[in-house]
């Protein structure tokens, strides 16, 4: 058994140190599989990021009002009455002046120029209720301050600022006819509301001609499970015919469609690349073996067996494909980790989110590298293992 | 025994070698094929576009409504032929999952500024102006959901709202719409905005945006710039573009694609290039001696030049081209699939040109190192040599 290991790690340490040998064809292996690392992590990363975003961003314990069979804030109309009725609703927290913790939104799409392409783009006007920076979490203003009521003044997200031309503080923005000065920029914890302009909703309607018009509620509930109570209350009244669902179930719809779509495209594009490099690894491990023809057929006339010689081939190819993984996975970290983009979210909006890296999606990554690596490296081990020695002696 | 047979048999003289550089290369164009597919549908809305047509749009945004009376005074510009107005009605039928890409139209000054994209008879032409709840469904819409002439749908709206409180509006299939131009898809449909306007329950005397055909493509500046001027400081302010400024913009925020696409293929033609390469040049130095046995029989040193660039150019092919059908292969099945989220996912003649040429170059820069180097060789040297 000793004996075995010492061969073991005899021939594994001749394999090793003659790669530099193989120079170009181990360097073209590494480049290969680092390549598809790089594209499988970049698409998961974005496929994280994206949901992140969005599931960062609903709360449990705040209740959604829209329209019934509207699936996005931006199709909902909820009227006053409506309005009205939500707030007596059962469940409901309410503030030390006794008020409910509500605020009815209007949701508004308006054009703003993305800096990357200099095109234009759909963005969010939310005008929210009094209540409506505080019913969402860890809102912080960067800088600036609130928007005064009834003023027509802005504050935006930190992902739109970035994003987008012409939010900076102090600045007026014209939509259509009405002008507005930004006079905050607020952080929202990475979340989908980054992406969003904030004002006061009596503003918002009167200028954008939408008197008494109101698209969705929220609400801030006593506990998450009160949601059943306000639920059975709305659908037990004719009046009130809308969907009510917790602002984190209504995000994680939204997100799992477009993270689905990224995942879609970049496990089969990964494959297909890894497949391509397969035939790469085999390539150069057969080389490998056929250039150490000789080396082998010594060892084994000296009285070393085939199972080590088979060990030493898979391990050079597991080690080439691992160091291919760990540089596509860092290069992947350094590149695009962190990268902001936005694209279309469910709301017909902009949704501005950061490519997040995970330990668990590189772990994916080195896995589907030394996938490659083991099949890659096994034929050709078996056939430095089976060699015979005469022919190996005379090649 | 004439060059080609030379060329094929020393390719194949390593078979497994061979074959796996083959399979290298065929994944890579057929990940190039898909991409180009999908980059090319994604970007079909600006072939789609015409010349002489410009869409008129709120400035705020186009999902903000324009008031009606628009309509009339931008027929009323100089240099404009014809104008339709369209609103987007966020259809669907019997599941909000079964999205329907629905526009209540006015028919007659639809059918006029779309004339040259759709097609229908005389008869369907005729009942779709007459008919209050007749509503024309364009062929791959009518095909995915068996829809046919004469049949009553009731089409739903994530949106909208009837009077009567209710979300399903009830019309009646009149016609079927066939594309006159390939790029065109008939994934969606039209019925009357009167039916429409007079039935729902907010929004009343609105429309979504227009689309007008100039009289000459010269004039699209000018005209544009009369209509946003006209609205310049009322309620509703308007932004006016050519159909194919609007549609490029629209693609433009789904992000980035063509930036992804072209990493992506960048990336597997970078790796391809770098295994096929080394495996050339290896082979060729495994056969030093055997180019210095050639060079001794009379063969050129330009004639050896082109056996090596031979091999490498028929490798590229050899890879390539199953690659590039597989890749339409797999477009063509994934075509229903796609239907709604990207129509006219397709490798089309100009792909497969584009491709074609990728092939021929990867050949001439994996082999042309390789294909010097044994045209330069000495007969001396390469006899010694191994």
């Amino acid at each position: 058994m000793r004996s075995l290991l010492l061969q073991i790690a005899a021939v594994t340490s001749i394999n090793l140190k003659s790669m530099p040998q193989r120079l170009w064809l181990s360097l073209s292996t590494i480049v290969a599989v680092a390549l598809v690392v790089i594209v499988l992590l970049s698409f998961l990363a974005m496929a994280n990021g994206f949901q992140r975003t969005l599931a960062g961003s609903g709360s449990p314990d705040i209740a959604m009002v829209l329209r019934g069979g509207s699936q996005a804030e931006i199709n909902s109309t909820v009227s006053r009455d409506q309005v009205r009725l939500i707030e007596d609703g059962p469940g409901i927290a309410r503030g030390p002046d006794g008020k409910p913790l509500v605020s009815s939104e209007l949701y508004l799409v308006v054009d703003g120029i993305k800096r990357s392409s200099q095109t234009k783009a759909n963005l969010p006007l939310r005008g929210i209720g009094e209540q409506g920076a505080a019913l969402r979490q860890g809102i912080k203003l960067a800088a600036g301050r609130m928007f005064n009521r009834g003023a027509n003044e802005i504050v935006v997200g930190k992902g739109l600022a970035r994003e987008f031309e012409g939010f900076d503080l102090g600045q007026t923005v014209t939509f259509g006819s009405s002008r507005w000065t930004v006079v905050g920029m607020f952080e929202a914890g990475g979340s989908v509301f980054e992406s969003e302009i904030w004002a006061d909703l009596p503003v918002v309607q009167s200028l954008f001609n939408r008197p008494n018009f109101f698209q969705t509620v929220r609400a801030r509930l006593d506990n998450p499970a009160s949601l059943a109570a306000l639920k059975s209350y709305v659908d037990n009244d004719p009046r009130l015919k809308l969907d009510v669902k917790s602002e984190a179930a209504y995000f994680a719809d939204q997100a799992s469609q477009t993270s689905d779509l990224i995942q879609k495209l970049g496990w089969p594009l990964a494959i297909a690349m890894a497949f391509g490099a397969l035939a790469g690894a085999l390539n150069t491990m057969y080389s490998s073996v056929a250039a150490r023809a000789v080396e082998i057929a010594t060892l084994r006339a000296i009285g070393f067996g085939g199972f080590p010689a088979f060990v030493g081939t898979l391990v050079e190819s597991l080690v080439l494909a691992a160091i291919g993984g760990a540089i596509g996975a860092i290069a992947t970290y350094l590149v695009f980790d962190g990268f902001s983009a936005s694209t279309l979210g469910g709301n017909f909006t902009q949704v501005v989110f950061d490519f997040k890296l995970s330990p668990a999606l590189v772990v994916q990554g080195v896995l589907l590298a030394l996938i490659v690596g083991l099949i890659g490296g096994l034929f050709p081990a078996l056939r430095a293992a089976r060699m015979p020695i005469v022919a190996g002696l005379y090649a | 025994m004439n060059d080609f047979v030379l060329v094929r048999k020393n390719l194949f003289r390593k078979k497994l070698r061979a074959i796996l550089m083959i399979v290298s290369i065929l994944v890579a164009f057929l990940i190039f094929g898909m991409l180009a597919g999908f980059y090319r549908a994604f970007t079909a809305g600006e072939d789609r576009a015409a010349a002489d047509r410009l869409v008129v749009v709120n400035k705020i945004n186009f999902t903000q409504p324009l008031p009606i009376a628009y309509f009339n005074r931008v027929r009323g510009v100089e240099g404009v032929r014809q104008v339709a107005h369209l609103n987007w009605f966020g259809g669907y039928y019997q599941d909000p999952k079964n999205f329907l890409i629905a526009l209540a139209v006015q028919p007659e000054t639809y059918l006029e500024v779309y004339g040259n994209d759709i097609d229908m008879s005389a008869e369907e032409r005729q009942a779709f102006i007459r008919e209050r709840t007749g509503a024309l469904v364009g062929e791959t819409m009518a095909r995915k959901w068996g829809f046919k002439v004469g049949d009553r749908i009731p089409v739903n709206s994530n949106i909208f709202s009837q009077r009567n409180g209710s979300r399903t509006w009830d019309m009646t299939i009149v016609g079927i719409l066939k594309a006159k131009r390939p790029e065109i898809d008939t994934n969606f449909m039209v019925f009357q905005y009167a039916y429409f306007d007079e039935t729902r329950s907010f929004g009343k005397d609105t429309i979504g945006w227009m689309v007008l055909q100039t009289t000459s493509p010269d004039l699209n500046d000018r005209v544009a710039k009369a209509i946003d001027q006209m609205f310049a400081n009322s309620s509703a302010e308007t932004s006016t573009d050519t159909e194919k400024a609007f549609n490029k913009a629209f693609a433009a925020q789904l992000g980035n694609i063509a930036l992804i696409v072209t990493l992506v293929v960048g990336a597997a033609f970078v790796t391809i290039l770098m295994i096929v390469g080394n495996t050339m040049a290896l082979t060729i130095r495994e056969r030093t001696r055997e180019i210095g046995v050639l060079k001794t029989l009379g063969f050129s040193g330009p004639r050896i030049l082109t056996l090596v660039l031979g091999e490498s150019v028929l490798l590229a092919l050899l890879g390539g081209l199953p690659g590039l059908v597989l890749a339409a292969i797999a477009a063509f099945a994934l075509r229903t699939s796609m239907q709604n989220f990207l129509p006219g996912f397709a490798v089309t003649p100009e792909i497969v040109a584009l491709g074609v040429a990728l092939m021929i170059l990867l050949g001439v820069v994996t082999g042309i190192i390789p294909a010097l180097n044994a045209m330069r060789l000495k007969i001396a040297a390469a006899l010694g040599r191994g």
